[in-house]
């Protein structure tokens, strides 16, 4: 049986349901897409009025075509343009994890679907284990462990903790045992081909669909990650954007009046900025692995 | 014809020992030195030793927190499952094209979570800012204060985690409604099954595995709830979500309290719940019986 993971999910056209029941199904599945829109729209046309205006004027409105650089060129006022380290943070904290995450889950997975190593079973427990079990349990123990190994307000400490990809591995497992048959692993043994070959040239050419899996779950997993650096990055300028726009929320009066007046221009429409470039990033990966998304989850479950 | 071995060599250790280590590094070595760190002497527990435990079970912020989660729980899990599978199955009625663009907006607020969902619904809760003032002010809303207020947090978290996750899990179990293979379908309607009898007899039943695995994902995630409670206490209403959840009062026995003993104790209370739900999970339903995880599997 083909894969989930590789196949489509295509099925002919069937009507079910009466037209009146179909009508209004079809009103309330439209109702819901309309309020699941509101809020993104609400974000992305904020960074275009003055902070007035995001409570005089209609809230769904456009301002100004010049109010997202005048919002970013107020950002900038904060802690000396700290912002942009935030978004280069994020950026290269998170390619480092897609990257790692994704090769060492390929090799993980292969190597528990194709050898015959010892505590193979044990091995796969406790990667189920892991995936299973809520990070929020390990955080203060990794807090403990990172201090101890002066990995604190490191990025890599960040990031090796977030590399470790259990879900990722055991997708990979899944993957390579169902779409690639042991008899051609055999095949090219008897042809000479070494075991790290078989991976090379054999698994990793068949894994175009998997590995945009694996790249797919590590970045919407990681991008807006928020407890992980929160706890392991105290100096600001480590701070990742979700991170970053937390700090806005308690150091601004933007949200917050409690805070007081302040000489930096940062309002709601700043803070909305800063909210678009986190949420933004994920929601066009999202919208384009729509698929991935579906196959990668299902496969994590499989019973084939 | 020779018989080739496979994998049972060196190289298969070495592609392997890049996870291995992330494994043993920060899944196995940090809850060993958890066990360690309790014992030691804090302000908290000033003899050190194991009543660590003792004290941090005796923590009058512990009891409300986990009461807070529970809810938490008992609402947004449910109502996550109920609605997920009420969306898809509308979904699949009647499919047409149209429809993907339907499907492409219920995954819009996956983008919203952490400090973007608090500023989102700091905002639709807001009587002056918000696209739903008609409806707030029907509702008798006239100031945020209305609604932001600690014995509503509950729901206000319930609705914001719902809204982040329901709509990928729409697309997800509308995906498995997919699997269900054409000729059962077509069968059950010569036979004159109603949609409704269908979605009750036929698709939820075939689908019952994916349904039980997005409660495990959904229970597990719940769990972990911090962001949008430390934001709303420390950058929005100050004190209105204080020790609000268990991650929450972990971090603060840590690092407001300096108590790490205590947060670690903490930690491994917490712990043994979830590693005793996760090996259910594993041995105890099918979820994972195709896998070599099954005795009856590494046999075959």
């Amino acid at each position: 049986m083909q894969s989930i993971l590789t196949r489509g999910a295509s099925r002919a056209k069937l009507r079910q349901e009466s037209r009146l029941t179909g009508f209004l199904v079809n009103a309330w599945l439209l109702f819901f897409a309309v309020f699941s829109v509101v809020p993104m729209i609400w974000m992305l046309l904020a960074p275009t009025k003055e902070d007035a205006e995001i409570t005089n004027r209609h809230p769904l409105t456009f301002g100004n075509s010049s109010g997202y650089k005048k919002a970013w060129d107020n950002l900038l006022f904060f802690d000396d343009g700290v912002m942009k380290q935030w978004v280069w943070n994020s950026i290269w904290y998170t390619a480092c994890i897609v990257i790692i995450a994704t090769i060492t889950a390929s090799m993980a997975g292969f190597v528990i679907s194709a050898s015959k190593l010892p505590f193979k079973r044990a091995f796969l427990v406790s990667t189920l284990v892991t995936m299973l079990v809520p990070p929020m349990a390990l955080v203060v123990p990794i807090f403990i462990l990172m201090d101890k190994i002066g990995l604190m307000d490191n990025p890599w400490g960040v990031i090796l903790v977030a590399s470790l990809y259990p879900f990722g591995a055991f997708l990979s497992y899944i993957y390579y045992t169902n779409t690639i048959p042991k008899e051609l692993y055999e095949a090219a043994k008897i042809d000479g081909c070494s075991d790290f070959k078989l991976y090379t040239k054999i698994a990793v050419p068949l894994s175009g669909p998997l590995i945009s899996i694996l790249a797919f779950f590590a970045f919407i997993g990681n991008w807006a990650n928020y407890f992980l650096p929160y706890i392991l990055l105290p100096s600001s300028e480590n701070y990742t954007l979700p991170i970053g726009m937390g700090f806005l929320f308690y150091s601004t009066p933007a949200i917050n009046p409690a805070v007081g007046a302040t000489s930096v221009p940062v309002y709601k429409p700043e803070i909305a900025l800063t909210g678009v470039f986190v949420a933004l990033p994920i929601l066009i990966v999202f919208l384009l692995s729509q698929k991935r998304l579906v196959r990668g989850m299902l496969a994590g479950s499989i019973k084939e | 014809m020779k018989k080739a071995t496979l994998g049972s060599n060196r190289a298969m250790w070495v592609m392997l020992t890049p996870y291995l280590l992330l494994l043993l590094a920060f899944g196995i070595i940090p809850v060993i030195m958890a066990i360690f760190e309790v014992p030691h002497e804090s302000r908290t527990n000033p003899d050190g030793g194991w009543d660590a435990f003792k004290i941090v079970l005796s923590d009058f912020r512990l009891l409300p927190a986990v009461v807070n989660v529970l809810g938490f729980i008992a609402i947004y899990l449910p109502l996550t499952i109920f609605f997920v599978i009420l969306m898809s199955l509308m979904l699949d009625l009647n499919p047409s094209k149209w429809k993907k663009y339907l499907r492409m907006s219920y995954i819009v607020p996956a983008a919203i979570s952490g400090p973007v969902a608090v500023l989102v619904w700091y905002v639709i809760f807001s009587p002056t800012m918000s696209p739903l003032k008609d409806v707030l002010s029907k509702f008798g809303i006239t100031k945020s204060e209305d609604v932001w207020q600690t014995k509503n947090l509950v729901y206000l978290f319930a609705i914001m985690a719902f809204f982040n996750i329901a709509g990928s899990w729409i697309l997800i179990q509308y995906g498995s409604l997919q699997t269900i293979s054409y000729e059962i379908i077509e069968a059950a309607r010569v036979d004159g099954c109603t949609p409704f009898q269908l979605a009750r007899r036929i698709k939820i039943p075939q689908i019952k595995k994916y349904i039980v695995y997005m409660g495990v994902l959904i229970g597990a995630g719940g769990l972990q709830l911090f962001v949008e409670p430390q934001l709303l206490n420390t950058g929005v209403y100050v004190g209105i979500a204080e020790s609000w959840s268990l991650d929450q009062l972990a971090f603060e026995l840590a690092f407001t309290n300096g108590d790490f003993g205590g947060a670690a104790a903490l930690s491994l209370v917490l712990l043994i719940p979830t590693l005793v739900g996760a090996l259910l999970v594993i041995f105890k339903t099918d979820m994972f019986e195709e896998t070599e995880v099954s005795r009856k599997k590494v046999q075959e």
